[in-house]
């Protein structure tokens, strides 16, 4: 008789679920556009309860992987979407809207930034990822062994930053000694060593992570800043998109109104990256 | 009671029993096929030590070295600890403490793996950097260390039931005879206890191979076998969190995504193996006579 009771329990909550299903737009990707894409799903529901977001990080491969295979309405990706990928899923009509503007900025934990090194060549930059320097000594920095953290294959922030720096965005970073995920755990890493380089979107920097100045070739210095986001001097920018299936409709489209209003590109700034119609 | 309630409850143990086969069944079977594309068309360059998805090379080795390590490291500490543990709780701990330490020690069983690895990530790696004046605390070792407290709950729980099952009439008599404690415990009850203690190493064993969240975040994740073989302290990578990291990177049906299920396949086999070997060895000591 107990167990009839709880199976009964069971069948109602299945039943009730299935009444109750409130409809949900499906978002996962890019660490990158993450925290606009949650702050803005949040925003967004105030005015429309009804609708739920549902937010998941995983790097802006699974952004494109799981809407390919149509488990998510909007893909997170902070970068193209390869040729590869459009092979893999015919089926599927790539649509990707730009919502804002970031940089990949070369950072170093906040130890080597004091001891002088603020900037670096590409071509020093692609030397130490291929491990051909590896002491700090060898750019004028203390004497230590450098810590190179590269980035999981698929993720947005490397094609971006190993396309410019290596020449490849596939490029096999031979000097790599960690291989981490999100913009989350890089940060920890870094900020954990004292000699340590990583890759990081220009939003993550903070006074224990620093972002270094590039030195081009003709011997500029060019900052990590906002503006040299905007006039695109930085060398390393790229757009954040998201992507759906085809054009979107419903409360998909209406949400992705919501992130190019005023009111969305308020948050784009916010979260630190660049508003897409200046 | 009426004959046809004992024939459901009959069928329903045996369905129960046929729908769990069914699905190790089914597991396995996915995974073969999935994993066919990368056996026919990778082959024998799986056992390569190059993994780069972008030129197509999949060579499993240094995930395969990765794990071994790892669970070697990770039994090398949790066996000897797990085995003495369980030999206080059972011989020298008075019984009416037995039961509260022994739950508290079984907590560890429930801690999930995450709270393990953020534990790891947050202290340990860190204590492991400073000590060893590391570059990054993120190791192989780190990996084993954090490991051998996952793995020690099952030892423990293991080895302790198999010296509480040892009749008391083998301590008396020995006793009797004027041996001592430790000549007891030694000369007497592990003997007998062995083929149990084999089983729960083999159980630890598989739980440590197939341990995926708390080795992921730890072991600094790069697809290379240290220089020199034997430096545990640079970071490496098992199956796992290979795993853990790639698979929803993958498209589905991909060379790259079989490639993974293979190594998949490889630790579903594995395990399977270890349980077989734990199985028949606590056949062994069923089958034995206390008498």
């Amino acid at each position: 008789m107990k167990n009839n009771n709880l199976l009964l329990i069971l069948l109602l909550c299945i039943i009730l679920n299935s009444c109750d299903k409130k409809q949900a737009i499906n978002i996962a990707g890019s660490t990158t556009v993450l925290p606009v894409i949650s702050i803005a799903a949040e925003e967004f529901r105030k005015n429309n309860p009804e609708i739920n977001i549902i937010v998941n990080e995983g790097g802006s491969g699974v952004g494109v992987n799981q809407l390919g295979e149509g488990k998510i309405d909007i893909g997170m990706v902070s970068r193209d979407i390869t040729q590869e990928e459009i092979e893999a899923y015919p089926n599927v009509n790539f649509n990707p809207i730009s919502i804002g503007k970031d940089a990949v900025v070369p950072v170093v934990s906040s130890e080597i930034y004091k001891s002088g090194i603020t900037t670096l060549t590409l071509e020093e930059i692609a030397k130490i990822y291929r491990g051909e320097i590896r002491n700090w000594k060898e750019l004028g920095g203390p004497d230590k062994e450098i810590l190179v953290i590269d980035k999981e294959a698929s993720r947005g922030t490397r094609h971006v930053f190993m396309e410019i720096v290596l020449g490849d965005k596939e490029a096999i970073a031979e000097g790599a000694d960690l291989v981490l995920g999100s913009n989350n755990e890089e940060q920890t890493a870094i900020v954990q060593s004292d000699a340590a380089i990583g890759m990081l979107s220009n939003a993550w920097l903070n006074k224990d992570v620093k972002g270094l100045s590039i030195k081009m070739l003709d011997g500029t210095l060019i900052e990590p800043s906002i503006e040299n986001i905007i006039n695109n001097k930085f060398p390393i920018t790229r757009d954040l998109l998201i992507v759906t299936n085809a054009e979107p409709t419903g409360d998909v489209k209406n949400f992705i109104e919501y992130l190019l209003s005023s009111k969305g590109q308020t948050i784009v700034e916010e979260a630190g990256y660049v508003r897409i119609n200046q | 009671m009426l004959g046809s309630t004992n024939k459901i409850g009959k069928y329903y143990v045996y369905g129960s029993t046929l729908i769990s086969a069914f699905i190790v069944f089914l597991i396995f079977t996915i995974l073969l096929i999935n994993s066919w594309d990368a056996i026919s068309i990778i082959g024998l360059d799986l056992l390569s030590f190059k993994w780069n998805a972008a030129t197509g090379e999949f060579g499993i080795l240094p995930m395969l070295f990765g794990t071994f390590v790892v669970t070697f490291i990770s039994l090398l500490i949790a066996v000897p600890l797990g085995i003495y543990t369980a030999i206080f709780t059972s011989e020298i701990l008075p019984s009416k403490y037995r039961f509260v330490v022994k739950s508290l020690l079984e907590l560890l069983a429930g801690i999930p793996s995450i709270i393990f690895g953020l534990i790891g990530i947050a202290f340990f790696s860190i204590w492991i950097q400073d000590i060893f004046n590391l570059q990054s605390g993120r190791t192989i070792l780190t990996a084993g260390i954090l490991l051998s407290i996952m793995i020690l709950p099952t030892i423990i729980t293991l080895t302790d039931d198999a010296f509480h099952h040892i009749p008391d009439k083998y301590r008396e008599s020995a006793k009797g005879l004027g041996l001592y404690k430790f000549e007891i415990i030694k000369e007497i009850l592990i003997p007998i206890a062995k083929p149990d203690l084999k089983a729960a190493i083999l159980l630890a064993f598989g739980r440590a191979l197939g341990e995926t969240m708390a080795v992921m975040l730890v072991i600094g994740s790069i697809d290379k076998i240290p220089e020199p073989i034997y430096n545990w302290l640079s970071p490496g990578q098992t199956i796992t969190s290979k795993l853990g990291r790639e698979i929803a990177e993958t498209s589905f049906g991909s060379v790259h995504f079989s490639a993974m299920i293979f190594m998949g396949l490889l630790l579903f086999i594995l395990v399977l193996i270890l349980t077989i070997l734990s199985q028949n060895s606590l056949k062994s000591s069923n089958g034995r006579l206390y008498e």
